[in-house]
């Protein structure tokens, strides 16, 4: 019994190594401290685009403007300035592809509706196609069990028929009948 | 001398394949044996004559051959020597000829393997990859020739972006770009069995698999040595970006890693015919369009090394393969009629085509992202930004919810089961995915969708490890040994087996990418030398720094002295490195890594004079997501390796075990 609990172990090791890992980097990170308003520049920074280098945020990015832009975040910030005041003050200078996300208004309203009627649409198509699916799959099977019952009824007919002269051959007749009939994969 | 034989080398392969080409098409309509034995020596062909082109291409960069345009263009006599060996791959044409000589590797691997074992098919998918092949020689002999020469020979070469002369390009661009083009050779195999008409038996799903997980794991090692190559390299703290480019390399990646999946329901159940046609099609329209977005797309992005006005030479390649395919399709789909059936909504198969449409709704969301931009600008003139905060929005819950089907799918049997039995085999499981979440928040992780993230993964984990513990019980209930007993559980079945593997390590990745996502610490230092500073449990001190200087660089190391908590972790230096002739600077984070956290510290400003600033970064459990790269390819390489052909998929049912 000795092995089935090691084997047991070993599993239990590796989510638990997992686990502690987890916890303890998780444990570790949140009482790093960093102060409020740092965590919101960093924030900010990273939904900020930089303007001349593209694809990358001006968190991410060592250009000057970057760096330019970074010092801006945080001194509004340290003026007190709330998130929204911020964004909107960098696209009133740099334009709205600023923005790392796109505006929730007007035609770029689309950029944040398609993905969840994507979404929905594949689920509904989806339950569609399995039922659809299921039903041709159910209807194949009774047109199967139809064609079985039918020549059910034609050999009990033989069978009846035979009953009255009582031969051998109607029983074998039977038996080969009910065995071709028995796989509905065929 | 070289580089003209390897120009005409060039100017013959692009015979030989067009050759290729038609000799297949018309050999297989008048059913000449010989044109076809010939098509496909022409194909094999190529391969050598690629081979004398890109030796004569290493021949003119390692002895700075600069009368070589794209010589001239793409190194100098500052590159180091060992660099200009594999220069050749990082520009626009150069990048050309070895996608095309990697290609014509596979299509001659791939012909030699299903010449005998698809002899119907093997003509038609020939033809179809010496059409690709034909192509892209095409391509760089009419409009981008890498071994063109110039009428004025430049003293010196202007160099590639230095951002590229690091080990990282040794592996990741080439890794990336052979993925890419390897979606063709399934593409080829799929299509060819279709036009062969023999795409409603399933002869061909042996070599599809086989091919469409060569690609796919390729794939994955390219991205995820991109995301390390990042992270280490490129210094910014991050690994992962939603970049356009990133975006276009990943959707074929989910678009294959769909079509690895249903390809085994095909395979096992002889469903989805119509199905896998499809995702193959889109995976390798995906591919295309990375390739297109790569090379001079309509998106802005970091990755534009290899940007040229190319860009629209493939995306009308790309137009016209996916219509052909699509056009074979319909033309061939009464075909594809599926021999098994679904029994079941609550059956392997109907998880698998749900994991299929979710990725795919992935990939098309990711797709609209990437290309949005373009619309909004036709639509109303303004140019918006399409970034990371949207992806993660728009991706993250799909992503989970796929991550949770991973735990589920596999555990439910094929052909049905009852609603007592399914709630029976999530039993564990779901235990195993809640006690994880009771752990986590007696430890106080509180935010919920990183709780909810986490529950997922040990979902997954304990209904993985619960089967292997199960089979391995059972087996050994049979009189085998433990470790006898798990071994031959495993290799019974890998195709299964080698999939739990890859499984496991997908969540090692996941939970990577979440706790860093989650839990990340971010701080910035303003520093001169003999400050201090804490971060969470580290306090390391800048002591100084060093300067060295080279032919085309130079090169700031910021020391420091760390320790966490009371333990010393040693002397940590990061790089920057600034090179006058592109005015680029590039950063090396110094990285402190453990399976726990990555203690990381990347110079933002810093020059030799005044206070420099240091970007700290504690990031969360990345250790394992770069762990998990290797675990992938050997959990890959174990589903793909040979052992005996699985029997269809049995179950009992009423009129006792029927085989399908």
């Amino acid at each position: 019994m000795d092995t089935v609990k090691n084997v047991l172990n070993i599993g239990l090791l590796t989510v638990l190594t997992l686990a502690a890992a987890l916890a303890t980097a998780c444990l570790t990170v949140s009482e790093a401290g960093v102060p409020d308003i740092e965590q919101r520049a960093t924030a900010l920074n990273k939904s900020i685009m930089c303007p001349v280098c593209p694809g990358e945020s001006i968190d991410q990015s060592q250009n000057s403007l970057s760096i330019q832009m970074r010092s801006i975040v945080r001194d509004k910030l340290g003026e007190g300035w709330t998130d929204r005041q911020i964004k909107d003050f960098l696209v009133e200078r740099y334009g709205p592809s600023v923005l790392m996300e796109p505006p929730t208004s007007g035609f770029n309203l689309a950029a944040w509706v398609v993905p969840p009627v994507a979404f929905a649409l594949a689920v509904v198509a989806l339950l569609l196609t399995l039922k659809w699916m299921r039903m041709s799959a159910e209807a194949e099977r009774q047109a199967e069990e139809e064609t079985a019952r039918d020549r059910g009824d034609y050999v009990s007919r033989i069978e009846d028929a035979l009953n009255s002269d009582d031969s051998d051959e109607a029983t074998s007749e039977r038996r080969a009948d009910g065995l071709s009939g028995g796989n509905p994969q065929q | 001398m070289i580089v003209e034989a390897g120009q005409i080398a060039l100017v013959l392969a692009l015979m030989a394949s067009v050759y290729a080409a038609a000799a297949s098409i018309i050999g297989v309509s008048r059913r000449s044996s010989e044109l076809l034995v010939s098509g496909r020596y022409a194909l094999y062909s190529v391969l050598p004559l690629l081979l004398v082109a890109t030796a004569a291409l290493v021949y003119a960069f390692v002895t700075n051959d600069f009368s070589v345009k794209y010589v001239a263009e793409n190194s100098n006599l500052a590159m180091p020597q060992a660099y200009t060996w594999v220069a050749f791959y990082a520009g626009n044409s150069g990048s050309m000829l070895y996608i095309a000589i990697v290609f014509s590797l596979m299509a001659v691997i791939a012909v030699a393997g299903i010449r005998k074992a698809l002899p119907y098919t093997s003509p038609y998918a020939t033809g179809i990859m010496a059409l690709v092949l034909a192509f892209l020689l095409g391509v760089m002999v009419f409009l981008a020739n890498p071994l063109a020469r110039l009428a004025i020979v430049p003293p010196d070469g202007q160099g590639i972006n230095p951002l590229l002369v690091h080990f990282g390009m040794f592996i990741h661009p080439p890794l990336q770009m052979a993925g890419l083009v390897s979606v063709a050779i399934p593409f080829s195999i799929a299509i060819g069995a279709l036009l062969a008409n023999r795409g409603g038996n399933d002869e061909w799903v042996d070599q599809g698999r086989l091919w469409g997980m060569v690609s796919w794991v390729i794939l994955t090692v390219g991205l995820m040595l991109g995301s390390w190559w990042a992270y280490t390299i490129l210094g910014w703290g991050g690994y992962w970006a939603w970049d356009p480019v990133e975006n276009s390399a990943l959707m074929p990646w989910l678009a294959m890693t769909a079509f690895v999946h249903s390809i085994m329901v095909q395979k096992r159940r002889g469903m989805f015919r119509m199905w896998n046609m499809i995702i193959i099609i889109i995976g390798f329209t995906m591919a295309q369009m990375g390739m297109f977005i790569n090379r001079g797309g309509p998106v802005p992005s970091v990755h534009s090394f290899a940007q040229s006005t190319m860009g629209w030479v493939f995306l009308a390649f790309m137009i016209v393969t996916l219509v052909g395919a699509v056009a074979v399709f319909i033309w061939k789909s009464d075909t594809l009629r599926s021999r098994g059936q679904l029994e079941s909504a609550l059956s392997r198969e109907s998880v698998f085509l749900a994991q299929n449409v979710l990725f795919l709704t992935v990939a098309f969301v990711t797709l609209w992202g990437t290309i949005f931009p373009i619309f909004s600008e036709a639509a109303n003139d303004t140019v918006v930004t399409v970034g990371q905060p949207f992806f993660n929005r728009v991706n993250g819950p799909v992503l989970l919810l796929i991550v949770l089907m991973m735990g589920l799918g596999p555990l439910l049997p094929w052909r049905r089961a009852t609603v007592s039995h399914a709630l029976r085999l999530v039993r564990v499981p779901l235990a195993g995915g809640l006690l994880t979440g009771v752990v986590l928040l007696a430890i106080g992780i509180t935010r919920p969708v990183a709780l909810i993230a986490f529950m997922t993964c040990g979902l997954v984990v304990t209904g993985i490890l619960y089967e292997w513990v199960r089979g391995t019980l059972a087996r050994h209930r049979g009189g085998e040994e433990y470790p006898v007993a798990f071994m031959r559980l495993l290799s019974a079945n890998r195709p299964r087996y080698g999939g739990y593997i890859v499984h496991l390590a997908i969540i090692m990745l996941a939970a990577g990418a979440i706790a860093s996502s989650f839990y990340s610490v971010q701080r910035d230092f303003a520093m001169t030398t003999g400050d201090s500073a804490t971060v969470g449990d580290y306090s390391f001190t800048f002591i100084g720094t060093r300067h060295a200087t080279f032919a085309d660089r130079q090169e700031d190391y910021a020391r420091f002295e760390v320790f966490k908590g009371d333990s010393y972790l040693g002397i940590m230096e990061a790089l920057r490195a600034e090179y006058p002739a592109f005015r680029i600077a590039s950063t090396q984070g110094a990285i402190h890594s453990t399976p726990i956290e990555d203690f990381y510290i990347v110079p933002s400003e810093f020059d030799r004079e005044g206070p420099a600033i240091f970007r700290v970064l504690i990031n969360p459990m990345v250790w394992w997501m770069w762990a998990s790269g290797p675990i992938i390819v050997l959990g890959t390489l174990f589903a793909l390796s040979p052992r005996r052909r699985l029997a269809p998929a049995v179950v009992p049912s009423r009129a006792g075990t029927v085989r399908a």
